[in-house]
Formats: structure tokens, C-alpha cells, sequence
């Protein structure tokens, strides 16, 4: 596999135990035994639990689950940050876990960089030099990468703050700048640690617009932890939720909620406004024939039908893009999802 | 329940008579060993060369050696002479400068970085020393210092990351560190002397012992607290452990590496004087003067010079590492600031301005001497029947008894039966063992001598500690205004104020007990208010709620809760009084402390080791137990 292939990251297996005795605890895993179990024989905490998914090029992944759940060990393993029990890791086809430190430090020059919950910035550096870290590292010139990071600096709309240092500035704004110091190094994959879950509501709303917009313009891999359900599936374009260190489901928003596999899956899915995340694709089947009035485009959100249905029993045929009717919704299957 | 009541008191019986059994022991162990061994008078001293004999050849052996031997000519004379080299640079350098360059300096670099006050502050406090005629001798302890701290923080700082970075090389120094720490200062005067010679490189090498420790701690501690995410940050981009080591982990460590250097300075001041003995030269030797002169105002004059300097160096050591950048002086007026000064020298030295102008003497201070002699000659009412008091009813009975009426073998029993209740038996065998060494290498009574001071000297602090603390704990007004006394206390030396007190009281025991009492007292106050202080506000409340009285929240949860860090300023009250043995030597208390002096003073190299040792076991024994107690008094440990 090289660079142009539409899979960016696989994650094949992965286990990460922390312990001493992490073989037997492996053993005892594949024997089927719980957590608890393993935890009390060997002294052993599983932190991630055979884990497999593949990230294409350009998709933002979410991670998505509670505190404990082992999101945050998953994606230090995926960027090599603690080493991983057992599994495979392979970036554009690279194995990352059979790097020595040398080959790894050059991956993460060229194709890494990471944003974290709580910054992460340098405190006795100037904004503009906590930008320009990555690039600093590599060994660029002072010139050279103050103009990169400049640069970097106006795109995350903090142009003219690069010689405040990050303690001047507010939480939203210090957390610019570590989205800043991410970008410059032009990376080929983002790693986001919780990184709005530090913000204020409003602040953290403002934060996912501006990377979505972003990202319109980027097409980065991007893999994303959360423990908001609903940033999950504002952001993703998958979304994995994780209980106890394993992957429950990986699937579209609306795969989740249309058809969580899990109850725990289910339980996150109660509170979502559904109307507005599920489209007209999501809930249409086929026509059989039934008589329709109006059509609307499959992308369209229930929300938009739903004074359309409300008005006219009739059902709706759903078209894509070149008009051509793929399927109808009705009162029925609107209802349904919006109960469930 | 009434028809079982038997059993149940036949049971309490049981764990009352339990509960008597180790006092049973002790009681039964003292009139035993007492009336098999009363006879023998002091310890039997038939190991009394043990030690002094190999070590009095060993000194033999360097003496004779140092000038061919390859360890000599290798190793320690190249390191001596560098060390020498840099003091006397340094120094001639700072007297080669004409004063008001010196002062411009140290205004200069802790305003560079921000602070014109700390500037003012460190130009003034030199001003004092060259108004006093105090300048060449302060230059000279300057040097010392600097170069002593220099050398504490290109050895500790290294120490304190590979520390961090390795828990298992930290387990390794951390007892070595208590050790150095410990073990009083002067101890390893003399083993030194046999390797660096008497002067000025022998009191840097002894004062880079004794105050490297909090450098070493505080750096591991800064370079632990980084948060892990910014470490995660500076290795997810590529950097090296170097890059992270220079870029993050240092910068990010600083405030906390340098409030280790401060304690290293306070710590290397404790020295100074102390140098002064094994012909270090500087400020020291004018305490000393003004000590066998008996003139107080020399002294206080001498002892606020040492202050000066300490003040000095923590100010310019402070300015090397930018806290805030964002307050540092704009280019511009630091550019003007180094030709200004390069200027002045240039002109100073080609006009020949350069010594400190006569201004004026160290007489100026003669004034308190008339104070004191007026003192001495109405007060006498006091101190006399209180010296004669103090020495004669209570310090020299408790040593006749000790050491004449008591069997040696007692004494080790109830060192050992007092470890073992409060920390097992191990414990105990450790200090039946130090014990007996004492005694095996021929310092049993001068051992017992200086215990009984100590003693004293800890229960008077003890006594006056605690409840200030407890005060000043719960008010903070009487806190803030005891912080510059408590302040003054320790960073003026010891002997300065002990001059007054040898004047009031002549010298003898009691000299030395006041000043160990006043050196101590700071520490327990201190961390006793500490401990007060910490109580979880809610807890004194819940105490509140119920109805209780000030008095019993005080006795009922203040105390209790505080009761652990207490114990810990006991444990420093004890260290600091261990820490003044040699400063009550001086002035006539006796014991180890005189005798630490005499081997010093005449390189007796035997009796310095068996000296220094029966201190070391001393502290080690108070050390340990006091430590177990405290830990005894902590709650226990949650799930």
C-alpha cells in the first residue's frame, strides 16, 4: 500500500495491558475472562482490548466513550506514544509498531501531530514559538518557520497573538494555538485527545465549526476522542464507541442510532435530537409502488420533512442527486426512529 | 447479656494484663541489667582503637602521599587546584572591578530580567558591607559561596533529571541525600581536609556536600510535575529526549529548581562561618574575631555581611533563569546597561578609583557593645543564680546519673525497647547496635555528655516551639509578624548572636543551649503552624456544628490532625540542635562539640572519625525515631 491508497490507518488486533505479567493476562483474555477477572490474577489492567478498524484518507474518526473506557490509551497507542501489547498499527501501509525510536521520530516529523485536552503548550515560550515547535524540532530556521507559523496562526484566526505567551490567553484561545502548532507541521493524520472537552459550551460549539470548516478545506485523516456523544456525531464520519477498553460498534451517526448493536450503544442514542442528525436516506424504503407527493434529496434532514409530513399524510419520494427516486418516507418511519 | 457478663470481664482481664506486658518487659530489663552490671562503672573501653587507630594511619598515609601518589596527583590535587583557581578568579576579579561596577552589577542582573527591585535590594545590601569596610572579605565569601553553588548546581541539576527520569536511581540517592543532609556539617570537615588541604577549597567541597541535597530533590520534583501531555506534545512532533530535556522539561522545571537553589544558599550560609576554622578566610574569620574579642557590635556588623551575600547570590542566581520573559527589560536598555558598566570600568581603572572609600568602620557598631556590658554588669542578678541554677540542679545530675549510676547495658536496652515499641523489632536491634558502638568506639561518656545537652536544649524548643506554632497557625496577623524574626533567626549565623549570650552568661553549657534553643525553635514553630494550618477547614467546622468549644476543637481535631507534621518539626527541632553541637563546643558546652574542634583544629584524623561517627549514630538514632513516631501518628492509609 502506498501514500494514494484510500486507507490511511489500520488498526489490526491491538492490545495494550499495563502490568508485568501482560503474556498470561493475554492468555487469560483469550480464554474469555472479564477485566475484573484478569485484574485479580494477574495484577494486570487491560487498557485496550483487540481492537481492529481501518481510517480511509481524508475521514474524521471518532472515538467515543466514557472515562475509562480506554479511548485515551487507544489513541496514544495508534500514535505510538505508549507501545502497544500486541496488535499492528500501519500508517500508509507501514508497520509502526516494528519501528525502533529513530524511524518513529522521522514518521512523526513528516506525518504526525496531535492536539491535547488540556494544551499542552509550552508556558515560557511565546505563542508563535509554541507554533512553531514541531518545525523546530525538524531543525528549521527561526525565519523560516516564524513565517510557517504565522501563517498557521492567521488560519486558526489568532494573527497578531504570536508574541503574547499561551497563559495570556483565554482556554478557547490556547487551545487555537495548539491546533495551530498541529497544523503547522503539515501533517498527513491529526490526532485529537479530547481537545474541546476543557471549553465552555459555547466556546466548544465554536471550536467543532471552525474544525469542520476546517476540515472542508483540509481533507485531513483526522482521528478524534470524545466523551460527548453528541461532538461524536457532529464531527465523525465514523464513530467507534469503546466500553472497557473494546469497540462495541463502529458505524455512521445514523447507523448508531437507526441500529445500535449494544444496549450501551442504544443508551447514548436515547438523547439525540434525531430529527436533526437523520436524513431522508436513513429512514426512506423502497417505493412498492405507493402513491407520493413532492420528492426531497436524500441528504435532507428529518427535520426539514417532518412540516411536510405533518401537513400532507402523503408520503415523500427521496431523490439523489440526479433526480432519480430512490425510495419514499412516510409519517410511520419518521415516527418510528424519532420513538425509538 | 447480663447472664454472660463472666466471660466477657474474665476477657477484659486478659487484654488489660496484655496491655502491661511490654512495660512489664522494660521494668523487668532495667532491674536486671542494673543490678548484674551496676558495678562497672562507664562503658568498657576495650575497643576503643577500633577505629582511630587505622583512620590516624590512613591520615598518616595521605599526609605523606599527597604530594607523589597518583590518587593525589591524579585525581585530587588537579580538582583542588581548579577549585582554587576559580575562588581566587573569581575574587580577584571582583576586587580588581572598582566598587561601584560591582555594585552596578549586581543591580544590573536581576534587573535585566525584570525586577528593578530585587536589583535595588541586592546593590544595597553590598553597599552596607563596603559602608561597614566589611568589602574585601565579603568579595572573598562571595567567591566561596558563588563557586560552591555553582558547583552544587552543575552536579545536582544533571543528578536531580537522571533522578526523575530513572526511579530506580532516585531510590538509590534518596537515602544517600537524608544521609548528607542528616549528618552535620562539620563532620566531614576533617575527612576533606585529608584529601582538598585546609582552606577555601576544603569549607566548597564541604558546603557542596551539605547543601546539594535540595537541588538534587527539587529538580527531580520539577521535572516529575511537567504534565505527562506536554511531554506527549514535544515527542508526538519529533523531538528527541534531548530536545524535550532542553526545550520542555528543564524550562518547565525552573521556578521549582530554583526554590531548591535558595535552600542551597540558606544551607551554604550555615557553612560559612563554620570555614572560617579550617582557614577558609572571609566574613567567617571576622565572627570568629569578634567572638574572642567578646565585641557584639563586630559581630552583628560581620553576621549581617554574611546575610548581605547570601542576599546577593540568590537574587543573581535567580536572574540567570527568566521566570516571566514577558517582564524582561526591553534589549535596548539592557544594551545600555552592559556599556554603562563596561564604561565605568574602563574609566574607574584608569583613574584608580577603584577600592571602597573609608567611610565608615566596623566601630560604628561599637554602640550595642555598651549595651550588652551594661547588661552583664546589672543583670547579673538573673543569669547567675539561672546559669548556676541550670547546670548544677538539672545538666550535671542527669550525666552523673547517666554515665556514673546507670549500667552501660540499660541504656542500650531501653534505646532498644523504645524502637521496638514504636517500629518493631528490627528497629530495635538497629538501635541497640548504634548504641553499642557508641560505646565501642570510646565516646560513651562524651556521647552521653552531648545527649543530655541536646536533650535539653530539644525539650526547651520543644516547649516554646509548639505552642507558638499552634498560635500562629490559627492566626495569621501573629504569623506575618513573627516571619521576620523567625526570619532573622535563622539566617543570621549562630554565633553571631551567641556573642551577647556568652558576654551575659560566661561561657560554658548554657551559652550554647540558648543559641541551640533559638536556632531550633524556628523550624518547629514553622511547621507546627504548617500543621495546624493544613486541618481541613471542614473538619473544624463539623467539630463546630456539634457544640464544641474552641478549646475542644483545638485538643479534639486540631491538634490530632496536626499531630503528624508535628512530630516532623520535633524531628527538625532535634536535627538543628544537632546541627549547633559544635557551635556550643566552641563556647565551652563540652562534649563531642569541643572535641570535634580539637581534632579539626590539629588534624587529629582518629578522633575526628570517632568523633563524627558518635554524632552521626546520635543523629541517626534521633532521626529514625522520631521519624516512626510520626508515622505512627499518621491516620491509617485509605482502600
Amino acid at each position: 500500500m502506498d501514500a494514494a491508497s484510500p486507507t490511511c490507518l489500520e488498526i489490526r488486533g491491538t492490545w495494550k495491558i499495563f502490568g508485568t505479567k501482560a503474556e498470561r493476562a493475554l492468555e487469560l483474555a483469550a480464554a474469555g475472562r472479564s477485566r475484573v477477572e484478569i485484574l485479580e490474577a494477574t495484577g494486570c489492567t487491560i487498557g485496550v482490548r483487540d481492537v481492529s478498524f481501518d481510517v480511509a484518507r481524508g475521514e474524521t474518526f471518532v472515538v467515543m466513550g466514557l472515562s475509562g473506557s480506554g479511548k485515551s490509551t487507544l489513541i496514544r497507542c495508534i500514535a505510538q506514544l505508549t507501545k502497544v501489547t500486541e496488535g499492528v498499527v500501519r500508517l500508509d501501509g507501514q508497520d509502526l509498531t516494528a519501528m525502533n525510536e529513530d524511524q518513529l521520530r522521522e514518521v512523526r516529523r513528516q506525518k504526525l501531530s496531535m492536539v491535547f485536552q488540556h494544551f499542552g503548550l509550552l508556558p515560557h515560550r511565546r505563542v508563535i514559538d509554541n507554533v512553531a515547535y514541531g518545525l523546530e524540532v525538524q531543525g528549521m530556521a527561526k525565519a523560516e518557520r516564524h513565517a510557517a507559523a504565522k501563517q498557521v496562526l492567521e488560519v486558526v484566526g489568532l494573527d497578531g497573538w504570536g508574541d503574547h505567551y499561551p497563559q495570556q490567553l483565554s482556554g478557547g484561545m490556547q487551545q487555537r494555538v495548539g491546533l495551530a502548532r498541529a497544523l503547522a507541521v503539515d501533517p498527513e493524520v491529526l490526532f485529537f485527545d479530547e481537545p474541546f472537552s476543557a471549553l465552555d459550551p459555547l466556546i466548544r460549539r465554536d471550536m467543532q465549526d471552525e474544525l469542520m470548516s476546517l476540515q472542508q478545506d483540509m481533507h485531513r485523516t483526522i482521528v478524534f476522542i470524545t466523551h460527548d456523544f453528541a461532538e461524536a456525531i457532529k464531527l465523525g464520519d465514523r464513530i467507534a464507541v469503546m466500553k472497557d477498553g473494546a469497540v462495541d460498534q463502529i458505524g455512521t451517526a445514523a447507523e448508531l442510532i437507526t441500529s445500535p448493536a449494544t444496549d450501551y450503544v442504544k443508551e447514548f442514542t436515547k438523547d439525540v435530537p434525531k430529527a436533526k442528525v437523520l436524513r431522508a436516506r436513513d429512514v426512506m424504503h423502497p417505493a412498492n409502488g405507493a402513491a407520493t407527493s413532492g420528492s426531497v434529496h436524500g441528504d435532507e434532514l428529518i427535520e426539514r420533512i417532518l412540516p411536510t409530513l405533518l401537513i400532507d399524510p402523503t408520503p415523500v419520494t427521496v431523490v439523489d442527486g440526479a433526480g432519480t427516486p430512490i425510495g419514499i418516507v412516510d409519517r410511520a418511519a419518521v415516527a418510528a426512529v424519532l420513538e425509538a | 447479656m447480663t447472664t454472660e457478663s463472666p466471660p466477657l470481664t474474665s476477657g477484659i482481664d486478659a487484654t488489660q494484663i496484655k496491655k502491661y506486658v511490654p512495660l512489664g518487659i522494660l521494668v523487668v530489663g532495667v532491674v536486671l541489667l542494673q543490678l548484674v552490671y551496676g558495678s562497672s562503672v562507664g562503658f568498657p573501653a576495650r575497643l576503643d582503637t577500633l577505629f582511630s587507630g587505622p583512620v590516624d594511619s590512613m591520615g598518616e598515609w595521605i599526609r605523606d602521599n599527597r604530594r607523589s601518589h597518583a590518587l593525589f596527583t591524579g585525581f585530587f590535587n588537579p580538582l583542588t587546584d581548579t577549585i582554587d583557581w576559580a575562588i581566587t578568579s573569581l575574587e580577584s576579579l571582583l576586587l580588581w572591578l572598582p566598587w561601584y561596577v560591582v555594585l552596578a552589577v549586581a543591580f544590573y542582573l536581576p534587573f535585566r530580567t525584570g525586577s528593578w527591585k530585587q536589583g535595588a535590594i541586592a546593590a544595597g545590601v553590598l553597599l552596607y558591607t563596603g559602608l561597614i569596610g566589611l568589602w574585601a572579605p565579603t568579595m572573598e565569601t562571595l567567591s566561596l559561596m558563588f563557586t560552591a553553588v555553582f558547583i552544587s548546581v552543575i552536579i545536582g541539576v544533571p543528578l536531580g533529571i537522571f533522578g526523575a527520569r530513572r526511579p530506580r536511581v532516585e531510590r538509590i540517592m534518596r537515602p544517600i541525600l537524608d544521609a548528607m543532609q542528616t549528618v552535620p556539617a562539620f563532620v566531614y570537615f576533617l575527612p576533606l581536609l585529608g584529601f582538598f588541604g585546609v582552606g577555601a577549597v576544603n569549607a566548597t567541597v564541604a558546603t557542596v556536600i551539605f547543601a546539594l541535597p535540595p537541588v538534587v530533590r527539587l529538580t527531580t520534583l520539577g521535572i516529575r510535575q511537567v504534565p505527562e501531555q506536554t511531554i506527549e506534545a514535544s515527542r508526538v512532533y519529533g523531538a528527541t529526549k534531548w530536545q524535550t530535556t532542553l526545550k520542555v522539561e528543564i524550562p518547565m522545571a525552573l521556578p521549582t529548581i530554583l526554590t531548591g537553589l535558595t535552600q542551597t544558599i540558606m544551607l551554604a550560609l550555615g557553612i560559612v562561618v563554620l570555614a572560617a576554622l579550617i582557614g577558609a578566610g572571609g566574613l567567617g574569620e571576622n565572627v570568629f574575631q569578634s567572638l574572642s574579642q567578646r565585641r557584639t557590635g563586630r559581630g552583628i556588623a560581620a553576621g549581617l555581611a554574611i546575610v548581605a551575600v547570601a542576599m546577593v547570590l540568590e537574587r543573581v542566581w535567580r536572574s540567570f533563569a527568566t521566570l516571566d520573559p514577558s517582564k524582561r527589560a526591553p534589549q535596548r536598555i539592557r544594551r545600555a546597561g552592559l556599556v554603562a558598566i563596561g564604561g565605568a570600568t574602563v574609566v574607574g581603572r584608569a583613574l584608580g578609583a577603584v577600592e571602597f572609600p573609608k567611610v565608615w568602620r566596623l566601630s560604628a557598631f561599637d554602640p550595642i557593645d555598651n549595651v550588652v556590658t551594661w547588661a552583664r554588669d546589672n543583670l547579673s542578678w538573673i543569669t547567675r543564680p539561672f546559669n548556676d541554677f541550670f547546670v548544677g540542679e538539672i545538666i550535671v545530675p542527669v550525666r552523673r546519673f547517666l554515665t556514673d549510676d546507670l549500667a552501660w547495658p540499660v541504656l542500650i536496652f531501653v534505646t532498644a525497647w523504645l524502637f521496638w515499641r514504636v517500629k518493631g523489632w528490627r528497629s530495635a536491634i538497629f538501635g541497640a547496635m548504634a548504641v553499642a558502638t557508641i560505646g565501642l568506639i570510646g565516646m560513651w561518656e562524651l556521647s552521653i555528655n552531648t545527649l543530655v545537652q541536646v536533650m535539653a536544649a530539644t525539650v526547651i524548643s520543644v516547649a516554646i516551639a509548639i505552642p507558638i506554632g499552634v498560635w500562629a497557625g490559627r492566626k495569621p496577623r501573629v504569623e506575618a509578624a513573627l516571619g521576620p524574626i523567625l526570619d532573622a533567626l535563622q539566617t543570621v549565623p549562630s554565633l553571631v548572636y551567641i556573642i551577647p549570650v556568652v558576654i551575659l552568661f560566661t561561657v560554658g553549657v548554657v551559652p550554647g543551649l540558648i543559641a541551640s534553643v533559638l536556632y531550633a525553635i524556628v523550624p518547629g514553630i514553622r511547621i507546627t503552624a504548617l500543621g495546624i494550618r493544613q486541618v481541613p477547614e471542614e473538619s473544624v467546622e463539623a467539630s463546630r456544628t456539634f457544640g464544641a468549644t474552641p478549646r475542644q476543637t483545638l485538643v479534639g481535631v486540631r491538634v490530632p490532625l496536626a499531630a503528624p507534621t508535628i512530630m516532623a518539626a520535633i524531628n527538625q527541632v532535634i536535627m538543628m540542635v544537632l546541627a549547633m553541637v559544635i557551635i556550643a563546643g566552641f563556647v565551652g558546652g563540652g562534649g563531642l562539640g569541643f572535641e570535634t574542634i580539637r581534632a579539626l583544629t590539629r588534624s587529629l584524623f582518629g578522633l575526628g572519625f570517632e568523633v563524627g561517627l558518635a554524632l552521626v549514630l546520635m543523629a541517626m538514632i534521633l532521626d529514625r525515631y522520631t521519624q516512626a513516631w510520626g508515622e505512627r501518628l499518621q491516620p491509617p492509609p485509605g482502600a
